[in-house]
C-alpha cells in the first residue's frame, strides 16, 4: 500500500488548492449540522416537558391547549379518573390550568409576537419538579404578579424583572421573577395566576388543559378509558410525552428536510469542487503515479490511494466545518410554533450524533468527489505517464 | 484576436474542468435561487397587499374575539366605505384528518370586501340564500374532491358538535395573497347555532378605506374610537399585518438569507480554485506573452475575463435548471399543499436576473488573487518555471 504519508504531503504541497476545497466542504457540513442541530434543539424544547407518568387531558379534537376548553365542573371528575396519583395530602396529583397568548412587543423591533401566558396555581412548581426560579423570587399565589420563563429575558419588552404588562387595559402585572425549566418549552412562558387570567380573559368558569400524574406509566390506558368513555365530558387523554411529541414533530421534520435538500445542493456543489482539485491533481501527477505503478504498486493501490486523499481533504474540511459548528450553540433562534401559535425560544443542540452524522456526510462527499479522478489515475499506464 | 477571443480561448484548454466548474456554479446558483423564491414567495403576502384594507382585531390577543357592535361602530368611522367581518373556525374534515385548510365563518359582505375572491354571480347568489352553504376555495375542492351540491359535515376544535354545510360555489382567485384553499360559510349560521353567552362575537372586522393612503391613519383612529371601551382593538392595514406575521418567521428569513450567501461563498470557493489552478499552470505562456510586450494588466485580464465568463455561463445554465423545476415542478405542487404559507411560488425575473449578476460578478471576485499573481510574475522567473 502507498503510505498516507505521501497523500498528506501531497495535499500540503498544495496548500491554495487544499484549502479552497476544504472550506467548500467545512461550510457545507456547517450548514448540515446547523439544522440538524436545530432539529434536535426543537425535539428537546418541545419534548422536555413531557413525562410518561403524565397525561394531559384536552377537550376532544384539540391538538393544542390553546384551543381546548374544559369546563370547571369536570375537573373532579378528571381528577378522580382511575390510576391519578394522591399526593402526601391525600389530594389527587393534578394542575388544571388556563393558557392563553398575549401580543407583546419584541425588544430591537416594532413588531408585535404572540406569548404563551399560562394561569398556573402554586400547585404548578409542585408538580414540575424541574421548574425552579433563577432569578428574582417566585410570584405570590393569588397576587398580581408573573414568573417568566428565562428564555425570554431580553426578548420581549415588558417582561424584564421588575417591569410590568398589561394583561387587559389598567390592569398591570409586575414580573417578580425568572425561572428555567430543563430547556422545555415552558422557559418562553409567562405565568400569571390562574384566576387573575381567567377574569382577564373572561375564561371564568373554564380551564384550558389538566395534567394529572399517574401511579405509574402503565396505568396511563385504565386512566385514559376512564376519561374518554364519558362520552358527556368530551375530553380526550395524552400521555404527556405524546402530546408534545405532536408539537415537535412538524416543526422539527421541518426544519430537517429543509436542512437536508439544502445540504444535497450545496454537497453537489461542493463535490463538483473536490472532483476539479482531484482531477488536477491527478493531471499534474501524472508522471508520479507513472513511477509508482513501475515500481510495483497496483491499479487497486493507486485507486485507494487517491481515495484516500480525497477523504483527507474532505475530512479536513468536515472537521473545520463540525467544530465551527458548535458555536451555534450560544445563537438562541425564536421561532413560532405552528401548534401553539406563539413564539418559542429554540437552541441549537450540538449533539455527538448530529456532529458525527454531519462529519461523516462530509467524507462521503470526498468519497464520492474522489472516485472518477481515483479510478482515472489506476487507469494511467506507467510506460506513457514517465515518458509524459 | 482580441484580448478577450483569447481569454475564451484559454477556456477551450482543459474543457472537462471548465464544464465541471460551470456545472458547480450551476448547482449553487439553483440552490440560490430555490432560496430566493421562498423568500420573495414569503414576503409576498406583504408585498401584494391591498393598500385599502384595514384589519382590526383585539389588542391583548388574537384567541379573544370581539363584539360585534364594533362592526357597526366602524362603518359609522370616518374613511371607511365598506367592511365586513369573520371568525376563524379551525374545521376539519373527519373523512381527510390529516388535511388542513382554513375554515372562515363569513358575512355575505365579505366578498366585496375581497374582490380578488371571484366566485361566479349564480353561485354567489345561492350561498347567500343557503343558510348552511359554503364556498369553497379551488386548491382544496380538488385536493379533496369537493363539487358543487356535495354535502360536507365539517367538526371544529373551537365550536363543538357537527356542521353540516352544502357546497354552493367555489372560487378561485389570481391575487398571489389569496389562498385558495379555504372554506368560507355564513356566519350567521354559526352564531345561531351557538350558546346564547357566546353569540354576536366577531373574530376580526375588515374595513376598506375610501383612499389608500389614509388606511394607516383609520387604523389609528379606529383603535382610538375603542379605546375607553371594554375591549381595546388593535388595528394594522393590510400590509403591515403580513409584515408582522413575517416578524415572527424572522428568525427562518435570517437563516435563509446567511445560507443564500454561504452557498455563493461556496460558488466562489469553486470557481477561484479552477481559475488559481488554470492560472498556475499556464505561468509560462504568461510569461512568453509578457516576455513579447504584452503588459501585466493584460495577463489580469484574461485571468479576470476567463472566470467571469465561467460564471455567467455556470448562472445562465442554473437558470435555464432552476426555472421548470421551480415554475412547472415544485412551484404549483407547493402552491396546492402549503397555499396557506405560499399562495404563489414562482421563480422571478428580478430573482433570475440576480443569480446571473452574482455569478458573473463573483466569477470575476474569484479570480481577482489568481490574476493579480499571474500579473506579478516576473518574465524570468514565469518562463523558467515548470509548471
Amino acid at each position: 500500500m502507498i503510505p498516507i504519508r505521501y497523500n498528506i504531503r501531497s495535499l500540503v504541497v498544495r496548500k491554495a488548492t487544499t484549502i479552497a476545497t476544504a472550506v467548500g466542504i467545512a461550510l457545507v457540513v456547517f450548514v448540515l449540522a446547523s439544522a440538524l442541530m436545530l432539529a434536535a434543539g426543537i425535539r428537546k424544547t418541545l419534548g422536555a416537558g413531557g413525562r410518561p407518568d403524565t397525561a394531559i387531558v384536552l377537550r376532544m379534537g384539540s391538538d393544542a391547549e390553546l384551543g381546548s376548553t374544559i369546563e370547571e365542573s369536570s375537573v373532579p371528575l378528571i381528577l378522580a379518573a382511575p390510576g391519578v396519583k394522591v399526593d402526601e395530602h391525600g389530594r389527587p396529583f393534578g394542575a388544571a390550568e388556563a393558557v392563553v397568548v398575549g401580543a407583546m412587543g419584541k425588544i430591537g423591533t416594532s413588531g408585535v409576537t404572540n406569548v404563551t401566558i399560562r394561569g398556573v396555581t402554586d400547585d404548578a412548581t409542585t408538580f414540575r419538579p424541574e421548574v425552579h426560579v433563577v432569578a428574582g423570587r417566585p410570584a405570590r399565589p393569588g397576587s398580581d404578579e408573573a414568573m417568566v420563563g428565562a428564555r425570554l429575558l431580553g426578548r420581549i419588552k415588558g417582561l424584564e424583572i421588575g417591569q410590568t404588562f398589561e394583561l387587559k387595559k389598567n390592569r398591570p402585572v409586575t414580573v417578580v421573577g425568572a425561572f428555567e425549566a430543563a430547556g422545555s418549552a415552558y422557559e418562553s412562558e409567562v405565568w400569571v395566576d390562574r384566576e387573575l387570567l381567567r377574569q382577564a380573559y373572561n375564561r371564568q368558569g373554564f380551564f384550558s388543559s389538566v395534567r394529572v400524574r399517574l401511579d405509574s406509566p402503565t396505568k396511563f390506558d385504565a386512566f385514559r378509558a376512564g376519561v374518554e368513555n364519558d362520552k358527556r365530558l368530551g375530553l380526550q387523554a395524552l400521555r404527556e410525552t405524546t402530546f408534545y411529541e405532536n408539537q415537535s414533530e412538524d416543526l422539527a421534520k421541518f426544519i430537517g428536510i429543509m436542512g437536508t435538500i439544502v445540504s444535497v445542493f450545496f454537497a453537489a456543489g461542493a463535490m463538483i469542487g473536490a472532483m476539479i482539485t482531484m482531477y488536477a491533481a491527478v493531471a499534474s501527477r501524472q508522471r508520479e503515479i507513472g513511477t509508482l505503478r513501475a515500481l510495483g504498486f497496483s491499479r487497486t493501490g493507486v485507486l485507494s490511494s487517491f481515495l484516500i486523499e480525497a477523504v483527507l481533504l474532505a475530512a479536513l474540511g468536515g472537521i473545520a466545518g463540525a467544530a465551527a459548528s458548535t458555536a451555534m450553540g450560544f445563537v438562541r433562534f425564536s421561532m413560532i410554533n405552528q401548534a401553539s401559535w406563539s413564539e418559542i425560544v429554540f437552541s441549537f443542540e450540538p449533539t455527538p450524533q448530529v456532529l458525527l452524522k454531519a462529519l461523516v456526510f462530509g467524507c462521503g462527499m470526498g468519497l464520492v468527489g474522489g472516485l472518477l479522478p481515483a479510478i482515472q489515475a489506476a487507469r494511467t499506464s506507467p510506460l506513457k505517464a514517465i515518458r509524459g | 484576436m482580441t484580448l478577450t477571443g483569447l481569454a475564451l480561448k484559454n477556456l477551450a484548454r482543459n474543457r472537462f474542468r471548465v464544464a465541471l466548474t460551470t456545472v458547480g456554479v450551476a448547482v449553487a446558483i439553483v440552490a440560490f435561487l430555490l432560496l430566493r423564491t421562498i423568500m420573495s414567495a414569503w414576503a409576498s403576502a406583504s408585498d401584494y397587499a391591498a393598500k385599502d384594507r384595514v384589519v382590526t382585531r383585539h389588542k391583548v390577543t388574537f384567541v379573544m374575539a370581539l363584539p360585534k357592535r364594533y362592526y357597526t361602530d366602524i362603518l359609522a368611522a370616518p374613511h371607511v366605505k365598506e367592511a365586513t367581518f369573520a371568525n376563524w373556525f379551525g374545521g376539519k374534515d373527519p373523512k381527510h384528518e390529516h388535511e388542513f385548510f382554513a375554515t372562515l365563518a363569513v358575512d355575505p359582505t365579505y366578498f366585496s370586501v375581497y374582490p380578488e375572491i371571484s366566485v361566479a354571480p349564480d353561485a354567489l347568489d345561492t350561498w347567500k340564500h343557503d343558510r348552511q352553504g359554503a364556498i369553497v376555495g379551488s386548491v382544496i375542492a380538488k385536493k379533496l374532491g369537493y363539487k358543487v351540491g356535495d354535502r360536507v359535515t365539517l367538526q371544529s376544535g373551537i365550536y363543538p358538535g357537527n356542521w353540516p354545510l352544502t357546497i354552493d360555489g367555489i372560487y378561485t382567485s389570481t391575487s398571489r395573497t389569496i389562498d385558495q384553499s379555504t372554506i368560507l360559510f355564513h356566519w350567521d349560521f354559526l352564531n345561531d347555532s351557538m350558546p346564547v353567552d357566546r353569540r354576536d362575537m366577531v373574530g376580526w372586522i375588515v374595513s376598506r378605506v375610501d383612499e389608500p393612503g389614509r388606511a394607516a391613519d383609520t387604523g389609528v383612529a379606529i383603535d382610538k374610537m375603542f379605546d375607553d371601551r371594554d375591549t381595546q382593538t388593535l388595528s394594522m392595514d393590510e400590509h403591515a399585518f403580513g409584515a408582522s406575521f413575517l416578524g415572527m418567521f424572522s428568525a427562518i428569513l435570517t437563516a435563509i438569507n446567511v445560507i443564500s450567501a454561504v452557498i455563493l461563498v461556496i460558488m466562489t470557493l469553486i470557481l477561484g480554485n479552477t481559475i488559481a489552478m488554470g492560472a498556475r499552470e499556464r505561468g509560462g505562456e504568461y510569461g512568453v506573452l509578457r516576455a513579447i510586450g504584452f503588459l501585466p494588466w493584460h495577463v489580469a485580464l484574461w485571468v479576470v475575463a476567463e472566470s467571469l465568463f465561467m460564471g455567467l455561463a455556470g448562472g445562465l445554465l442554473g437558470v435555464a435548471i432552476a426555472w421548470p423545476f421551480v415554475n412547472r415542478g415544485i412551484g404549483p405542487a407547493l402552491e396546492e399543499n402549503m397555499g396557506r404559507f405560499f399562495p404563489y411560488f414562482r421563480l422571478e425575473v428580478p430573482s433570475m436576473i440576480a443569480g446571473v449578476a452574482a455569478a458573473a460578478l463573483l466569477g470575476a471576485a474569484a479570480a481577482l488573487i489568481p490574476a493579480w499573481r499571474a500579473s506579478q510574475l516576473r518574465v524570468v522567473d514565469a518562463v523558467r518555471r515548470i509548471a
